[in-house]
C-alpha cells in the first residue's frame, strides 16, 4: 500500500526561486569533488542569476567550480579546492588568483567539525587539527591579522592544559543536498559515503533535497536505520535525475570522465565559461532538455556502472515518473511561475 | 631499467607499510603505493579513504577521487568524513598515512595550498598559483601515528621554507611540533623520485638516507633547495623485484606510473 506522508516535491526552478537569494550563505552536499553533489541546483542558480554567494563547500565540486567561474561567488570556505584525479579546479582557481573570490581554507575534518558544531548549536568545537599550520595562522577573511586571531583561536584544554583550536560553527542559510533516494516527504537514503551530509542537514537553517530517484515512503519504513536525513528536517524535495552529472552518484550512475575534463577545461577561461553556460546550463532548465543534453547513450553507459547493484534493494519502491510528476505538479507555484 | 622513477617511488613508499596496519590513502600516487603494499607484502592492511569508505579495493583503474565508484563498488562500510578523519584518524587510531606535496621543506612541512613565490608577508593576499588546499592531509599529518610524504624531487619543490604550511611536519624543527601535543608523531620519511629522506632524531631536519639505483647523491643535492645533509651511511635502495613490479602493475592497471613524466 502506498504510504505517502506530506508531499514536498517541487520543480527545481521553484526551489531556487523560493529558497535561494543573492548574498546567502549557501552550502551544497555532499560537496564531494568527483562524487555526490547537488550540481543541478548550482546550474539553476546560474540560470536565475543568483550571486554574491558565500559558499560553504566541505570540498570543491564542479558546482563550486562553475559558480566561481561565472562570478556568482564572493566568499568561500572549503576543506579542499581541487578536483582530485581531474586536477585543479580551473574556474575556482582563476577566481581565487584574481582576488574575485575570497577563499578561507580549512582542512576536511575542520569543515566537518564546524558543521557538527553548527548542528549541535555549540559556540565552538575544539580540535587539534589545523593548529600550528598556516591554515590556522592565515585568514583570507581577516588578511591583516598575522597570525590570525579570529579564525581558529587557540584555547587551552581546561583539563590537560594543552593547546586546542576553537572552530567556529557553520549554519548556512540554505543547504541543497544531493541524495540518490528520497521520498516525497523528504526522507533520504544515501548510497556511498555520506561525507558530511548528516551534519550539514542539521546545521543548515533550511534544507532542500535534490534526488536522483523518488521512492515510496514504504521504502523508508523498510530501511529506517538507513534514513540519515529524516523528513522533519527538509523543506522541499526536487526530483532531478543525474543531479551530480558529470560527477558520480554511487549506485545510480558513474562519473562522466569526458565531460568532467571538458567542463573543467572550459571553466578555465571567461570565454570558455560563457560557452559552457550557453551550451550546457541555459538550455537545460527542464529535466527533459537536461537529459537530452547528456545524451541517451551516455546515460545508458553511466547507469550500468560497477556500483549499479547498490540500487537493487530499492528498485521495487521507485515511483513511476508519471506519479512523481503529478506530485510535483500539485505543489508547483503557479503564480511564481507566471511572474517568472 | 625495466621500471620508471615513479614506480620506484611508489614501491619505496609501499615498503614502509607494515602488514596489519590501519592506513589512510589519498587519491593518486599514495593510493597506488598503499594498494601495492597490500598486493605485495601487507595483505592484512586495513585501508580506508578520507571519505569513510572501508573494506574496498579499487577496480577498473585508479579511482578519480576518494569516493569514486571505482573504490565504492566493493566496500563493506560507508560512513563519513567525520568518522574517517575524526574517529579513526584524529583519535590516534590510524597507524600510517600518505600525503603528497607541491612544496616540502627541510623540516618536512608540506604546502599544497598555493605558490606565492616566497614569504607571504604580513598581509595575506591571493597566491600567484592556487593549488588544492589541505584536504584531509592536515588531519592526517597531525593524527596518524606516522606518515609518509611523496614528492617529485625538484629544486622548486624541495625548498628551504614552504610558502605556506598546509600540513605540519616538524614546523621549526627540534621540539617545535611537540609543543602542540599532536596525537600523531610526524612524518617518518619523504620518499621522492630520487631517494629517501629521514628526519634527524633531535633536530628533526630531513637528511638523505638512501638514493635510488638510477640516481646519485650529487643529483639529489643539486635538486634540493636547502643544504641537504647526507647520512654517513648513505646507501642505494634495493631495486624493485619482479614480484614487486608485478604487484604494483596489478594495481596500476592504467599505467599511470609508466607514462613519461
Amino acid at each position: 500500500m502506498t504510504t505517502h506522508t506530506r508531499n514536498k516535491l517541487i520543480p527545481l526552478a521553484d526551489a531556487v526561486r523560493r529558497f535561494a537569494f543573492s548574498g546567502m550563505q549557501y552550502a551544497s552536499g555532499a560537496a564531494l569533488p568527483v562524487g555526490s553533489d547537488a550540481i543541478a541546483f548550482g546550474r539553476e542558480l546560474v540560470r536565475q542569476s543568483v550571486g554574491d554567494l558565500h559558499a560553504i563547500f566541505h570540498a570543491n565540486t564542479q558546482q563550486l567550480n562553475l559558480l566561481c567561474a561565472v562570478g556568482a561567488v564572493a566568499k568561500a570556505e572549503c576543506g579542499f579546492t581541487g578536483l582530485e584525479g581531474f586536477g585543479f579546479a580551473n574556474g575556482l582557481r582563476r577566481s581565487v588568483e584574481s582576488g574575485q573570490v575570497v577563499l578561507e581554507d580549512y582542512s576536511n575534518l575542520a569543515m566537518a567539525v564546524r558543521l557538527l558544531a553548527g548542528a549541535m548549536n555549540w559556540p565552538f568545537a575544539p580540535a587539534t587539527v589545523n593548529i600550528g599550520s598556516d591554515v590556522e595562522r592565515r585568514s583570507a577573511f581577516a588578511p591583516n591579522e598575522y597570525p590570525a586571531q579570529s579564525k581558529i583561536p587557540i584555547i587551552q584544554d581546561p583539563f590537560t592544559g594543552r593547546p586546542l583550536g576553537a572552530f567556529s560553527p557553520l549554519k548556512p542559510d540554505l543547504a541543497a543536498i544531493h541524495v540518490p533516494l528520497a521520498d516525497p516527504a523528504g526522507n533520504a537514503i544515501m548510497l556511498g559515503t555520506e561525507w558530511s551530509r548528516f551534519e550539514l542537514s542539521r546545521a543548515a537553517k533550511r534544507v532542500i533535497l535534490i534526488a536522483d530517484c523518488i521512492v515510496d515512503t514504504a521504502c523508508m519504513r523498510q530501511f529506517p536505520n538507513l534514513v540519515r536525513i529524516p523528513d522533519l528536517l527538509v523543506e522541499a524535495v526536487v526530483w532531478w535525475p543525474f543531479t551530480a552529472w558529470p560527477q558520480a552518484s554511487p549506485g545510480v550512475y558513474d562519473g562522466d570522465e569526458a565531460h568532467m575534463k571538458l567542463m573543467n577545461q572550459m571553466l578555465g577561461s571567461e570565454d570558455g565559461t560563457r560557452e559552457y553556460v550557453e551550451r550546457f546550463v541555459t538550455p537545460a532548465g527542464q529535466r527533459e532538455s537536461y537529459l537530452e543534453l547528456i545524451g541517451a547513450e551516455t546515460i545508458a553507459r553511466l547507469s550500468a556502472g560497477p556500483t549499479a547493484f547498490l540500487l537493487d534493494p530499492y528498485r521495487r519502491w521507485l515511483l513511476p515518473d508519471a506519479t512523481v510528476r503529478e506530485l510535483e505538479a500539485a505543489n508547483t507555484d503557479k503564480s511564481e511561475r507566471l511572474a517568472a | 631499467m625495466n621500471y620508471t622513477r615513479q614506480e620506484m617511488m611508489a614501491i619505496a613508499t609501499g615498503r614502509e607499510i607494515r602488514d596489519g596496519e590501519l592506513a589512510i590513502f589519498g587519491v593518486g600516487l599514495s593510493m597506488l603505493a598503499g594498494f601495492f603494499a597490500i598486493a605485495h607484502h601487507a595483505p592484512n592492511v586495513r585501508a580506508m579513504t578520507e571519505g569513510g569508505i572501508y573494506g574496498a579495493t579499487p577496480i577498473g583503474g585508479l579511482p578519480w577521487g576518494i569516493e569514486c565508484n571505482r573504490i565504492s563498488a566493493n566496500a563493506t562500510s560507508f560512513t563519513s568524513g567525520l568518522d574517517a578523519l575524526g574517529c579513526l584518524v584524529a583519535s590516534g587510531r590510524c597507524d600510517i598515512g600518505i600525503i603528497g606535496a607541491a612544496q616540502v621543506d627541510r623540516f618536512g612541512n608540506v604546502n599544497t595550498t598555493g605558490i606565492w613565490g616566497g614569504e607571504i608577508g604580513a598581509h595575506y593576499g591571493p597566491p600567484k598559483t592556487r593549488l588544492t588546499g589541505s584536504g584531509g592531509a592536515n588531519d592526517i599529518a597531525v593524527g596518524c601515528k606516522r606518515y609518509l610524504i611523496m614528492a617529485s624531487h625538484e629544486k622548486k619543490r624541495f625548498v628551504e621554507r614552504v610558502d605556506y604550511i598546509s600540513s605540519p611536519g616538524y614546523l621549526d624543527g627540534g621540539n617545535a611540533r611537540a609543543a602542540y601535543g599532536f596525537v600523531g608523531g610526524g612524518p617518518s620519511a619523504i620518499i621522492t623520485t630520487l631517494g629517501i629522506l629521514r628526519p634527524d632524531l633531535l633536530s628533526k631536519e630531513f637528511f638523505l638516507e638512501a638514493y635510488f639505483a638510477f640516481s646519485s647523491v650529487d643529483e639529489i643535492l643539486a635538486d634540493t633547495g636547502w643544504n641537504l645533509r647526507v647520512s654517513p651511511t648513505v646507501s642505494i635502495v634495493a631495486e624493485p623485484s619482479d614480484a614487486e613490479l608485478l604487484a604494483l602493475r596489478s594495481v596500476d592497471v592504467t599505467g599511470m606510473l609508466r607514462r613519461a613524466a
